[in-house]
This record gives structure tokens, sequence and C-alpha cells, in this order.
């Protein structure tokens, strides 16, 4: 499972801005990846890019063992003819019930089921929204801030699930928490305007997995490998 | 809430028919103009009197064309604005049409078609129509027109996109747009009908204003306008109320048992 980009460039038509400049990275390997950078940087049009969202750049995607993208962002809805759980089983391929049951109880929405998507807070539509792409077939899950609103603890709790539950697919998640991109995630690929032409900043996260029963430790501040998860986060600010 | 809504349209009605009279009676007394020109109060309730027990059947009979007309109208502006929703040639070529027709006069369009068809049902089922239905095919397809992408992306990644969803998306996330497009154009409906009486049918309440025309009635006309105001406000009101209970039922929490 391999996603490459090769001199990837792209500029919106109707104002010439250059959003994305020769960008060249390789992520390999199922797991949590992640493109991290202060907004306007371009995370969102590289994610439409990879997801086959935005055509009209240059550069080169070679995409290995990965079929099926699914993209999925934090400002999605639900149609709000029916209720949720009426929604999110109309949309859970057939043989997926019972995964659509157990990421509703981890993702903490049991008793939102019969609830309609206006009526939920951002948190809780986005965690919503994400069971939906979970439960579908995919190779590659662009997460774009799809976790956004959901408080602390629990969307660790999510995420280490996620990892653990899905470890054969591969995630690049779009996030602007430092801590977290450093933490649970594998490569990092750092857009921002100090890049140095020619070096892209493709760095090694911690990638916490849920055995190493940290999902508490995080929640209190007591990541076993502090000071590893500093250098890192550190690393990722002067990349920026 | 049903009652003050039907209250509350006839009330404004009645305040705009009032000071319409007012205005003219105003003129007649300034001007000193005869009752031949402006009708006095007394006369108006005269011949209220007198014609009341014709003029309500003509009414109905336009209401009926107006409500058959503008179901007709509904009907097909969904289907022409459902059909020209895509981005693709044909629905840009139905678009650019209906853009360009609308912008004709219907209503000299009238005597070709009472030409053709002549002074009957049909013709006056027909202008009604055409009348309400071209502003309500430009909301409809607005409406259609436009993606949720916010709501569609989900189905369009995952290759569950039908056109029927599509449609059930932009029509339920424009429910007030459209339920509010629906009850005003039933006043185009009503002008419609009215217009074709009025040119050249043989019955309906624009017909009975013709011939208090001919007959230089005036106060034929007002009570003819004053039951026409009357009539539009209560199915206006009707129209209305349907369309705040659709959108209630739709938006409010499931039951259990959904």
């Amino acid at each position: 499972m391999q996603l490459v980009c090769d001199n990837l460039s792209f500029e919106y038509s109707d104002n010439g801005t250059i959003v994305l400049d020769r960008l060249s990275f390789t992520m390999q390997g199922p797991g949590f990846h992640a493109v991290f950078g202060p907004s306007g940087v371009g995370k969102t049009s590289l994610a439409r890019i990879i997801s086959a969202g935005i055509t009209g750049y240059t550069g080169q995607l070679h995409l290995k063992e990965i079929k099926t993208i699914l993209y999925s962002y934090n400002m999605e809805r639900l149609p709000g003819w029916s209720n949720i759980g009426n929604i999110l089983r109309q949309v859970t391929p057939s043989g997926c019930e019972s995964l659509l049951e157990e990421l509703i109880t981890v993702f903490d929405l049991d008793s939102l089921m019969h609830s309609r998507f206006a009526r939920l807070s951002l948190g809780q539509q986005n965690r919503v929204n994400l069971i939906r792409y979970l439960v579908q077939d995919f190779d590659l899950l662009i997460l774009d801030e799809s976790l956004a609103n959901v408080d602390e603890k629990l969307r660790h709790t999510i995420l280490l699930h996620i990892k653990e539950r899905f470890s054969d697919k591969m995630f690049l998640s779009i996030s602007h928490n430092l801590m977290e991109i450093a933490t649970f995630c594998k490569k990092i690929v750092v857009l921002g305007s100090r890049k140095e032409e020619g070096r892209e900043y493709l760095l090694q996260g911690m990638d916490v997995q849920r055995d190493r029963e940290v999902a508490q430790d995080i929640a209190q501040d007591m990541l076993p490998d502090r000071k590893r998860l500093d250098e890192v986060m550190l690393e990722i600010m002067n990349a920026c | 809430m049903l009652v003050r809504r039907f209250v509350r349209r006839i009330a404004q009605f009645l305040i705009v028919y009032g000071i319409g009279l007012a205005g003219l009676l105003g003129l007649k007394y300034v001007l000193a103009l005869s009752d031949y020109v402006v009708p006095d109060i007394s006369l108006i309730l005269e011949t209220a009197k007198e014609v009341i027990a014709d003029y309500i059947p003509a009414v109905f009979s336009t209401l009926s064309v107006t409500i058959l007309g503008q179901v007709i109208s509904i009907i097909l502006a969904f289907s022409v604005g459902i059909a020209g929703r895509k981005s693709s040639w044909l629905g840009s070529f139905i678009r650019v049409t209906a853009y360009n027709i609308q912008a004709y006069p219907i209503v000299a369009l009238a005597p070709i078609i009472f030409i053709l068809l002549g002074d009957g049902f049909i013709s006056r089922l027909l202008i009604a129509s055409m009348i309400c239905y071209f502003p309500l095919l430009l909301s409809v397809l607005g409406v259609m027109a436009a993606p949720v992408r916010d709501i569609e992306h989900f189905y369009r990644a995952t290759g569950r996109m039908t056109w029927q969803l599509e449609v059930k998306i932009r029509a339920f996330e424009n429910l007030s747009k459209l339920t509010t497009v629906i009850s005003g154009s039933a006043t185009l409906a009503m002008a419609g009908t009215i217009v074709a009486e009025f040119v050249a049918a043989n019955a309906g309440i624009g017909y009975s204003i013709r011939t208090a025309l001919y007959q230089s009635d005036l106060a034929k006309i007002f009570v003819a306008l004053f039951l026409i105001g009357i009539i539009i406000s209560v199915y206006q009101g009707l129209l209305e109320t349907v369309g705040t209970w659709i959108i209630q039922k739709t938006s409010t929490e499931a039951s259990s048992h959904e």
C-alpha cells in the first residue's frame, strides 16, 4: 500500500494562486499518516487531488494497492428527512451492520440514534459523519478535520479504536491539532511557507497504538515518552 | 393558528381594499365626480346585493381553474426543472430556453390560444398554467441546479447517488423556499385565469368583470374585486398553512418507531 506524490503542483485557474508547488512525498503501508500545516497552505487541495475531487494539477500521483479512496470533511451533513439511525443503516453495506453498531458505541452515539442530524452538536455531527465512511469499503480514507469539535478524551479513544479496528487500511489525517498528529500518526507531511526548494518535510510521528494503554495517559498528560513527543512536535513546528 | 392566519390575511386584504376604495371615493368627492364615474358606498352595497348570487359561483369557477392550472404548472415546472438541473448540454439548453421563453408575455399569446382552442375551459386553464408556470420553473430550476455539496459529497464518493436522491436532497434542503414559491404562485394562477376570462372566456369572475366593463358599471367591478381578494386570501392562507405543516413535520424530532 503506497501513496506517492511526485512534483505535484496546483494553482487556482481563476486567480492564479499557487496552492501546491512541486510537492513530493511517499507514504507507505496502512495506518495513520498526516498532512499538517497552517491554514491556506493547500492541505485540503492535496486531499481533494488524491481523492480525485480536483483535476488540472501537474505532476504525478501514484497509488499502489489503493483502489478506493474516500474523503471526509468536517462540514458534511446528513439529510434531515429521517433520524440518524435510519440514515446510517441505509448507507451501511450488507454484512457491516455489526461494525456499525460497534462504532456507534465506541463513538458514544447510542443515545442519539433517534435524533435528527441538525439537532446534534458539531462534535456529534462529525462523529456520525465519520462512522458512515468507516463502514464503507475503502483502502484510503482522508480525514479532513473529521473529528473537529470532539472532546479530546473521546477523540483519542476513537482514534485508537480506528487504528486497531482498521489496521489494514490507510488513513490520511488533516488536522490542526499538533499533539494529536505527533502522537497518533506514522508519517507526517508538513506543508508550510518555510519549505526549502527540493526538500519536503516528511517527519516521523510516534504512531501510538492502543496496546500501549496510553489513552488514559494521554488524557492525563502522562505519555510515557513525553520527551520524544515534545521533540516530534518541535520538529513539526520548525518545519512549518 | 390556522384561523389566525386566515383572519390576518383577510384583514390585510380588507385594509388594502378599504384604502383603495377610500382613495377613489375621496377623488369622487374632491372632484365632484358622478355616480356613473365612481359609485358611492350605498350604490356599491345595493349592486352587491343584486349580483352576489351570480358572482359567488363565478369566483368559485375561477378558483377551480386557478387550482387546476396551478397544479399543472407545478407538475410541469418540477418535471422541466428536474430535467434541466444538470450541467450537461441538455440541462443548459433547457435552462436557457426556459429563461428566454418566460421573457415573452404570455398575455400576448392569449388571443392565439383563444383563436385555436375557442373560449372554453381549456383556454382558461392553459393561460392560467402558463402565467403561473414560468416563475415557478425559474425557482425550481434555481433550486434543482444548485448542488448541496455538504450532503451530496458522501453519496457521490460512495457511488450511491441517484437522480431521485439528488432531487430529494435539493428539494428537502430548499423546502421553505419551494413552499413559499408555490404559495406565491397562487396569485399568478388566479391572475392568469382572470386575464384569460377577461380576454375571451365565457365564464368566471373575469368574464363578469368584462361584462361589467362593457356596461361601465364600476360598482359591479368593485364587488368582483372584493370577492377575488377574499377568495385569493383564503386560498393563499391555505397553501401557506400546508407549507408550514410540511416544514414542521419534516423538521421535528423523529419518533422512535420511524
